[in-house]
C-alpha cells in the first residue's frame, strides 16, 4: 500500500530489508528519506538511526514506522537521530505524512551540515590561533582570562587561565587604559615580560551563549622598533655630519665678504659671491633631503595649534616679496577680512606656501606672482589659498607628475639650478596630513596656478 | 670696561678659529677648546662670560660638561649657547633642560648669532 501510495505520487524509491544487505543498498541509492519499519522487530536491537550511523550513513534521514501505542519506541528512535515517525496503519492517503517527513528529514540534515561547517569553521580557527607564533588571548570584559595560545604559554607559562589579564600580561593593579577606555577593537603597544615589544590588537566577539569575549593578537614588533631606532640615529648623524662643514665655509665666506682677512678687489669679491652662493645651494638641498626624509619615511608629526592664515603666511612673507622684488616681479597678497581660523601645524604650512610661491617666483621672469586666500563653505568650510603666476607654466604631461619625489621637469627652457625636486613631493604630504588637498593647473607659456585647501577649524567642539 | 671673554668649545678647529675672528672683531675676547675636559678646565681658569658650545666632542659632549658647568659653583652662572649640526627635537630639549640661553644650528645665521651673543653679554 505504501508504495502504491510512492509510485502514485511519482516517487522514486525501493523497498529493500531490514538487514545488513539492505542498509548497503539504501546506501547506494543514495535517497532523501529512509522508511523504516519497526514491525516485529525486538526491543533491544539498536535504533535504525544508529544502523545507517554504522554504516556511514550519518546524514541519511530515517522516519520510523510503527504500530500505533508504540509511543516508547518512537520517542527512542526519535531520541537517537530518526528524523520523524509514522504511526500504522498509514489510513487511507499517507502521503502527507509522508511529505511531512521528508521535510522533516532535509531540514535534519542541512542542520547537521551546518553544525558541521560551524565547527569545522571552529576547529580551523583555534587551530590557527593555537599554533599561530604570535600570542593571543581571549577574556572577558571582566579582564578574566578565558584562553591563550601556545606562543602566550610560551610568554607566561601555562596555567594562567582564570587569571586577570591586566597582573599576568601587564603586571598592573588596574585594567590598562585602552581597555578601560575603548569599547570594541583597540590598538596599543607594550612590552612584555620576555623584553620584547609587541604591537596589540583587539576585537570584540561573541561566544556561542551571546556573550562579549575580547580577542587580543600581539605582533612581536621588537626589530621593527630597533631597525627605527638605528635609522633615526643614522639619520641624524649623516644630517650632523653634512652640515658641520657647511657651518665654516659659512663662516670663512663671511669673514672674507666682510673683510676681516684684508680689503678684497672686486674680482676676489666676485669669486667669493659664487663660493657663497654654491654653498647656499648645498645648504638648500641638504635641508631639504633632510626634511623630505623626515616627512616621507614617516608618520608626519604635526604640532596643530589654531591659527590665523595670516599669521602663517607672515612667518614666509618677507622672505618671498625679497625674492620676487629681486627677479623684479610683481607680488600681491589678497586675504580677505572675515575668514574662520584654521586648524594647523603653522610651521609646515607656512613650508608649504613658501615653497608653491618660491616655485612661482623662480619661473617666472616677468609679470606677477599673486598669493590669494577664499573660503569655500562646501563641507565644513575649507580655506583654500592659491598662488598665480605669469611664468613659463608646467607642460601638460608633467603636470600629473611634478608631486612625485625628485621629479624635475625637463627642457631647455626651464633649466633652473636650484631645487631637487623635493618641495612638491613634501608640500603634498604636509597639506594630505591636514586632510586637506594641494593640486596644479597650468597653462604651458601662460603660467600656473597652485591651490591647496586646509579644514577652517571648527569651535572647541571640533574632533580632533 | 674689559672686555667679554668667550669660551668657545668645538671639536672643529676650524670653526673655533672662524668664530674667533668674528667675535673678535666684534670687540670680545675669545679662548677656544676642543674637546669636554678641556672645557672644564678652560672655563675654571679664564671665567669667561659666556660659553659657545659644541654637542658632539670628545672627551665629554657639550651636555656633559654643561651639565658639569653648571654643577660647579665658580662656573654655573655662566650663561651657556649650545651650536650644534644637530636638530633633533629631543636634543633641543635636553638643551633646554640644562637651562641653556640659546641653541643654533650649524650652518647658522650670522647675524642672528651675533645679536643674540650682544644681547647676552649685555654690550
Amino acid at each position: 500500500m505504501l508504495a502504491g501510495a510512492l509510485e502514485k505520487a511519482g516517487f522514486e524509491f525501493v523497498a529493500v530489508p531490514r538487514d545488513s544487505a539492505g542498509v548497503k543498498r539504501v546506501a547506494d541509492f543514495n535517497c532523501d528519506l529512509v522508511l523504516w519499519d519497526l514491525e516485529d522487530s525486538s526491543p533491544n536491537e539498536p535504533t535504525p538511526a544508529e544502523r545507517l550511523r554504522k554504516s556511514g550513513l550519518e546524514d541519511m534521514p530515517v522516519a520510523v514506522i510503527v504500530q500505533g501505542g508504540q509511543g516508547e519506541l518512537a520517542a527512542r528512535s526519535l531520541a537517537e537521530g530518526a528524523a520523524d515517525f509514522l504511526y500504522k496503519p498509514l489510513g487511507k492517503d499517507p502521503l502527507p505524512r509522508i511529505l511531512a517527513s521528508l521535510s522533516t528529514g532535509q531540514k535534519q540534515r542541512c542542520i547537521a551540515w551546518s553544525n558541521r561547517v560551524i565547527e569545522d569553521t571552529g576547529r580551523q580557527i583555534r587551530g590557527i590561533l593555537a599554533n599561530m607564533a604570535d600570542p593571543a588571548y581571549v577574556v572577558t570584559p571582566q579582564y578574566q582570562i578565558l584562553y591563550m595560545n601556545r606562543a602566550a604559554e610560551e610568554i607566561f607559562g601555562e596555567g594562567m587561565r582564570g587569571g586577570t589579564c591586566y597582573r599576568v600580561f601587564h603586571d598592573r593593579d588596574e585594567p590598562c587604559e585602552v581597555c578601560g577606555k575603548s569599547k570594541g577593537s583597540g590598538r596599543w603597544r607594550s612590552v612584555l615580560k620576555n623584553g620584547k615589544s609587541y604591537r596589540f590588537m583587539s576585537a570584540d566577539i561573541r561566544n556561542s551563549a551571546g556573550e562579549l569575549e575580547r580577542l587580543a593578537v600581539a605582533t612581536d614588533v621588537t626589530v621593527d622598533e630597533e631597525v627605527g631606532k638605528i635609522y633615526k640615529t643614522f639619520i641624524s648623524n649623516v644630517s650632523h655630519d653634512l652640515r658641520t662643514p657647511l657651518a665654516a665655509i659659512g663662516q670663512y665666506v663671511g669673514i672674507l665678504l666682510d673683510g676681516l682677512g684684508g680689503q678684497l678687489n672686486e674680482e676676489q669679491k666676485g669669486n667669493v659671491d659664487v663660493i657663497k652662493r654654491s654653498s647656499f645651494r648645498l645648504r638648500n638641498l641638504v635641508e631639504n633631503l633632510i626634511d623630505a626624509n623626515k616627512i616621507l619615511s614617516g608618520p608626519l608629526k604635526l604640532k596643530m595649534e589654531k591659527a590665523d592664515i595670516r599669521e602663517i603666511i607672515g612667518i614666509v612673507l618677507e622672505r618671498l616679496e625679497a625674492q620676487a622684488e629681486d627677479k623684479g616681479l610683481d607680488f600681491k597678497v589678497s586675504v580677505p577680512d572675515d575668514l574662520p581660523p584654521v586648524y594647523a601645524d603653522k610651521a609646515l604650512i607656512a613650508q608649504v606656501i613658501a615653497n608653491i610661491a618660491g616655485n612661482s617666483i623662480k619661473f617666472t621672469e616677468q609679470g606677477t606672482v599673486q598669493l590669494r586666500v577664499g573660503y569655500i563653505p562646501r563641507d565644513e568650510g575649507r580655506i583654500m589659498i592659491s598662488v598665480e603666476d605669469t611664468g613659463i607654466g608646467v607642460p601638460t604631461e608633467d603636470l600629473g607628475n611634478i608631486f612625485e619625489l625628485f621629479y624635475r621637469v625637463e627642457g631647455d627652457k626651464v633649466y633652473v639650478e636650484e631645487g631637487a625636486g623635493l618641495g612638491l613631493a613634501i608640500s603634498r604630504e604636509i597639506v594630505r596630513a591636514h586632510r586637506g588637498t594641494l593640486w596644479a593647473e597650468s597653462l604651458e607659456a601662460r603660467g600656473s596656478a597652485f591651490h591647496f585647501t586646509l579644514p577652517a577649524h571648527k569651535n572647541e567642539s571640533g574632533a580632533h | 670696561m674689559a672686555e667679554k671673554l668667550i669660551l668657545v668649545a668645538d671639536d672643529d678647529r676650524d670653526l673655533v678659529t672662524a668664530l674667533s675672528i668674528r667675535l673678535r672683531a666684534a670687540g670680545y675676547e675669545v679662548v677656544g677648546a676642543y674637546d669636554g675636559v678641556e672645557v672644564y678646565e678652560v672655563a675654571h681658569e679664564r671665567k669667561p662670560d659666556l660659553v659657545i658650545m659644541d654637542i658632539r666632542m670628545p672627551a665629554g659632549g657639550g651636555f656633559d660638561s654643561t651639565d658639569r658647568l653648571k654643577h660647579s659653583l665658580s662656573t654655573r652662572s655662566i650663561p651657556v649657547i649650545f651650536l650644534t649640526a644637530f636638530d633633533d627635537e629631543d636634543m633641543r630639549e635636553q638643551a633646554q633642560s640644562l637651562g641653556c640661553a640659546g641653541y643654533f644650528r650649524k650652518p647658522f645665521d650670522d647675524v642672528e648669532f651675533m645679536d643674540s651673543i650682544s644681547k647676552l653679554l649685555g654690550s
